[in-house]
């Protein structure tokens, strides 16, 4: 290509100033972006990422300072521009895709008036034209009934409809230049691929390039052409998207790559990589990767420089040497077994559910009346989150619960542990009825019992000590007598291995990671026969899911406990789980050992749910697309999914009730569907 | 996001002070100081009545001059600090003790414990203060631990209202759903729990609350419904003094600006603690 670069980052240093001291949040950065291109910059939580968004918005916060480089945009450097010249940049050619579509839009304002904004402000449009326009934009990124979307107020709108409307906003100036940042990372999976759809027939059609932030590498290899890595403000690898996913050469892209849950392989071990971030006040002075890198050697000790290997930029300077070496997948179990292994086929299972019912009601007393005619009656707007769920779990088993927010995964799981009170329905846990029994009363199945939750910054107290919160279950349940409390709590840190001395320390000190084992320890720490997982890796990077990931399975073998493993990534349920269930709207619309489940999907949503998950060895373009959802909606009768349905068979889906087809003693769907012509479908 | 920021030290601890705190600091420390040590540092003695020395204007003997019975100002001032003192913080003492579990029974239990306890302290913040007050003491007679409890009581809804509030944000919290995981108490729950991280945002309300209880204090005192004569309390004082404000205005100025000056110190310490200890303010900043 003859044109220069439409976007050109050079040797870009930002510095963040904060109490603590001065951070390099990104250090030397170079990164081009080509007309109608794509860049993904890729990393984990920390790398600097965002910064490079807010750099290139000309947004960033007070105590950021750019300290070096230049940000050139088409022939002019950007750095060297009036705040009013920039303003007017952002509002004509660059655009900006933020992350959180539940948050950016302004909750007072109707969505036709808030694209149409840019317009009125920046073109001199009238209200009307404005509004007209917004219309257009809205039909442009896939809405169905634009006019009536335009008038409705963004809590009206599902997610996905959200980020839409957010990208119809970004389109309204007629950029030439989006910046998305992390786009995707708040959506359900399903509605993910259809964003990234969506702004590929936009890139085709109006020649758009693109800067892509994201975390997830699945995502980069769907949409980008070229992709940066980013760790510690530095970038480690740049590439061709296909050849740095195919062949990495920095042994950060490695590691990550290998980290990622791949339903093909889910017998395996999961790969990660050990340590933390290097703190960046005082970055050190040889490699920012080298101590966690496997294959670190004295060199590294040095400043790396981006060096070119085979047509692409890596950071390091044993990338050749290395070049055919796997990352390692560390069999961390040096830990000594501490524990008796107890004997997994202990008579029984440990928790059998029937036909559980909880019904939220959105609306009560006075809200919920509604006239007919003349007299008021009482029409509560209700919720199903649990509708007729029945499963059992066994000793020492992992059940993988699947589903898409709001779904009522975590709402089950809770009841089960009766956190949450049920309306309706049988829990036994571990032999005994516990559905109707007092609070109080609980004490004996809550120690049987355990939950470990998704948030590490909000499931440990922030002003108790690691050793404290672990310390309490054992006091409470008189687990140990009290002079082995503490020999006890360093045998817990070390069976979710952590060193001993971390018990003096306080949750903000640890990553996130870490705090997550800690919530883990408490879990374990009252000897429970079964633990609910609820989604406890989804707030954690890659490299730090895989390594919890492959604790909780060590966990499971060394203790024989069974959990209830809640996730809306199939992938990562698919590697721990023995069965599977599938579940939305508050039922449970297939259940079957792990392998049942998966090989093939039967159930229509499961199969959707499959083929939306974004994979990273290679473009897929013959994915299922499903419909959005329109939110809440009532329809009480037939099939829920029916509205979504890529199979669906007619009228009986939305009149009749599915029935449960039993496929095999561990198998059954709820489905319509003709299961010979399934099982023919998919053995060709 | 927090980008690149990782905050593996940064314990509220290491935070520097900011300058409101050290100021107020100062102000409110200095004053508690003297009042404590006034016995032994008043030049004068404080209730000693002499005709011969009445209405003496500020000089080298008399640095704050001299009221109508001829007592030293500045020794009654020193002295009369401890009692507005223990009048501002037996009084927060009193609504903390109470607003608190009342605030966080409403706020973990919600449902109508909820309604009840906030009703009634709707019912009690109606009630003008000083109203309230009057009704308590008129009907007994005054004393100087009376008016601490009625200025006390009428701080509780405040008090409840700030603690409820920061403990449905925190109910919701993870670390609390984990205890009732554990089958913990409530009231394990409530002082285990929640309170230690409610702390911060109640400190800051508590300590803007003694000012208040201070100067509704010391209007009791002024109506003679607090600390009776001779003793010496600042609103007293002033009440005192306001006959002869024309002749030897000195009289009430003392107290009214050493008044003033508490008043602005704690004012200046409340801010300062909320910028270092509101989670709120922390979490903004680290977010930008």
């Amino acid at each position: 290509m003859s044109l220069p670069p439409l976007l050109s980052i050079t040797d870009l240093d930002v510095q963040y100033r904060t109490a603590g001291g001065t951070v390099s949040a990104l250090s030397g950065i170079d990164l081009d972006v080509a007309r109608g291109r794509t860049l993904a910059v890729v990393g984990e939580s920390g790398s600097g990422k965002s910064t490079v968004a807010l750099a290139l918005m000309g947004l960033l916060p007070v105590e950021a300072n750019v300290a070096r480089g230049r940000i050139d945009y088409d022939g002019t450097d950007l750095l060297t521009l009036s705040d009013e010249q920039r303003r007017t940049l952002r509002g004509s050619r660059m655009a900006l895709v933020f992350q959180d579509p539940f948050s950016v839009l302004n909750p007072s304002m109707r969505i036709g008036a808030q694209i149409g904004e840019g317009l009125v402000h920046h073109r001199g449009l009238s209200k009307d034209a404005a509004h007209a326009r917004a219309i257009e934009l809205l039909a442009e990124v896939g809405i169905a009934g634009p006019a009536a979307i335009a008038n409705a107020y963004p809590h009206e709108l599902s997610g996905g409809m959200r980020q839409r409307a957010l990208i119809a906003g970004a389109l309204a100036a007629e950029p030439d230049f989006l910046i998305l940042d992390e786009p995707t990372t708040a959506l359900d999976v399903t509605v993910e691929a259809q964003i990234l759809d969506l702004l590929r027939d936009l890139q085709a059609k109006r020649g758009l390039s693109m800067l892509f932030i994201t975390h997830n590498l699945g995502v980069v290899r769907q949409i980008a052409d070229e992709v940066a890595v980013l760790y510690a403000g530095q970038i480690v690898e740049r590439g061709i998207t296909q050849d740095v996913f195919e062949a990495p050469r920095h042994p950060y892209t490695k590691g990550l790559l290998a980290a990622i849950p791949r339903l093909a392989q889910r017998h395996k071990r999961l790969a990660s990589i050990p340590g933390r971030l290097p703190d960046l006040r005082t970055p050190p002075t040889g490699c920012c990767f080298a101590a966690r890198c496997p294959f670190a050697k004295v060199a590294c000790g040095t400043q790396q420089q981006l060096l070119a290997i085979a047509g692409r930029q890596v950071r390091c300077v044993r990338a050749e040497d290395v070049q055919a070496e796997p990352w390692p997948i560390i069999a961390d179990s040096d830990a000594e077994a501490a524990e008796p292994c107890r004997d997994a086929s202990a008579a029984g299972p440990v928790v059998e559910v029937a036909n559980l019912h909880k019904t939220f009601r959105l609306t009560s007393g006075l809200a919920a009346l509604k006239f007919e005619g003349w007299r008021p009656v009482s029409r509560p707007i209700e919720v199903r989150a649990i509708d007729s769920v029945s499963l059992t779990i066994a000793a020492g088993e992992v059940l993988g619960l699947v589903g898409e927010s709001g779904c009522g995964k975590t709402t089950l799981g809770r009841t089960i542990l009766r956190l949450i009170d049920p309306d309706s329905g049988r829990i036994e846990i571990a032999g005994s009825e516990v559905t109707c029994v007092a609070q109080p009363r609980l004490a004996d199945m809550r120690a049987r019992a355990q939950i470990v939750f998704q948030n590490p910054d909000s499931s440990l107290n922030p002003r108790k000590t690691i050793g404290a919160i672990i310390a309490r279950p054992l006091v409470r349940f008189d687990i140990v007598p009290a002079g082995q409390i503490e020999a006890r709590v360093r045998a817990l840190l070390d069976l979710v291995r952590l060193p001993a001395h971390y018990a003096n320390r306080y949750p903000h000190q640890l990553s996130g990671g870490e705090k997550q084992r800690v919530g883990i320890a408490r879990a374990i720490a009252t000897n429970p026969q079964f633990i609910v997982c609820d989604e406890p890796v989804s707030a954690l990077d890659v490299s730090v899911q895989a390594a919890i990931v492959n604790l909780l399975r060590d966990l499971r073998d060394r203790l024989g406990v069974a959990y209830l493993f809640i996730s809306h990534d199939i992938s990562v349920v698919a590697h721990l789980a023995d069965r599977i269930a599938v579940m939305y709207r508050g039922r449970i619309v297939e259940i079957g050992t792990a392998e049942e489940v998966l090989n093939p999907p039967m159930h229509p949503y499961t199969e959707a749910l499959l083929s939306a998950v974004p994979s990273v060895d290679g473009r897929d373009h013959n994915r299922i697309r499903l419909p959005l959802e329109s939110r809440l909606s009532l329809k009480q009768t037939g099939c829920n999914f029916a509205g979504r349905c890529p199979r669906r068979i007619g009228e009986i889906c939305d009149t009749t009730s599915p029935p449960q087809l039993v496929l095999s003693a561990t198998h059954r769907i709820d489905c319509h569907l003709d299961l010979a012509k399934s099982v023919q479908r998919f053995s060709k | 996001m927090a980008a690149a920021l990782p905050d593996i030290d940064a314990r509220p601890a290491g935070k520097p002070w900011p300058l409101q705190l050290k100021i107020g600091f100062a102000i409110v420390a200095t004053i508690v100081v003297l009042s404590l040590l006034a016995p032994w540092i008043a030049p004068h003695p404080w209730d000693t009545i002499s005709i011969r020395t009445r209405f003496r204007p500020p000089s080298a003997t008399y640095w704050l001059g001299t009221d109508d019975y001829g007592r030293d100002v500045l020794s009654r001032l020193l002295m009369g600090g401890r009692l507005s003192l223990a009048m501002g913080l037996g009084a927060t003492l009193v609504s903390v003790a109470i607003g608190v579990p009342v605030g966080l029974a409403a706020g973990y239990f919600r449902g109508w414990i909820d309604e009840v306890l906030m009703r009634a302290a709707d019912i009690l913040m109606a009630i003008p203060a000083i109203m309230l007050g009057l009704l308590v003491l008129a009907v007994t007679p005054p004393a100087l631990w009376k008016t601490a409890l009625a200025v006390g009581f009428v701080y509780i809804p405040p008090i409840a209202r700030v603690t409820r509030a920061v403990t449905l944000g925190l109910a919701s919290e993870e670390f609390v759903q984990a205890a009732r995981a554990r089958a913990e108490s409530s009231a394990y729950i409530l002082f285990a729990e929640i309170l230690p991280n409610a702390w911060p945002p109640l400190i800051v309300e508590a300590s803007l609350r003694v000012t208040y209880a201070i100067l509704l204090g010391s209007a009791l005192s002024f109506l003679g419904l607090g600390a009776q004569p001779p003793s010496s309390d600042w609103g007293l004082m002033i009440s005192e003094a306001r006959a002869f404000l024309d002749r030897a205005p000195w009289i009430a100025l003392a107290p009214g600006l050493a008044m003033c000056l508490l008043v602005i110190g704690i004012n200046l310490m409340g801010d300062g603690l909320r910028e270092r200890l509101d989670p709120r303010l922390k979490s903004r900043l680290a977010k930008t």
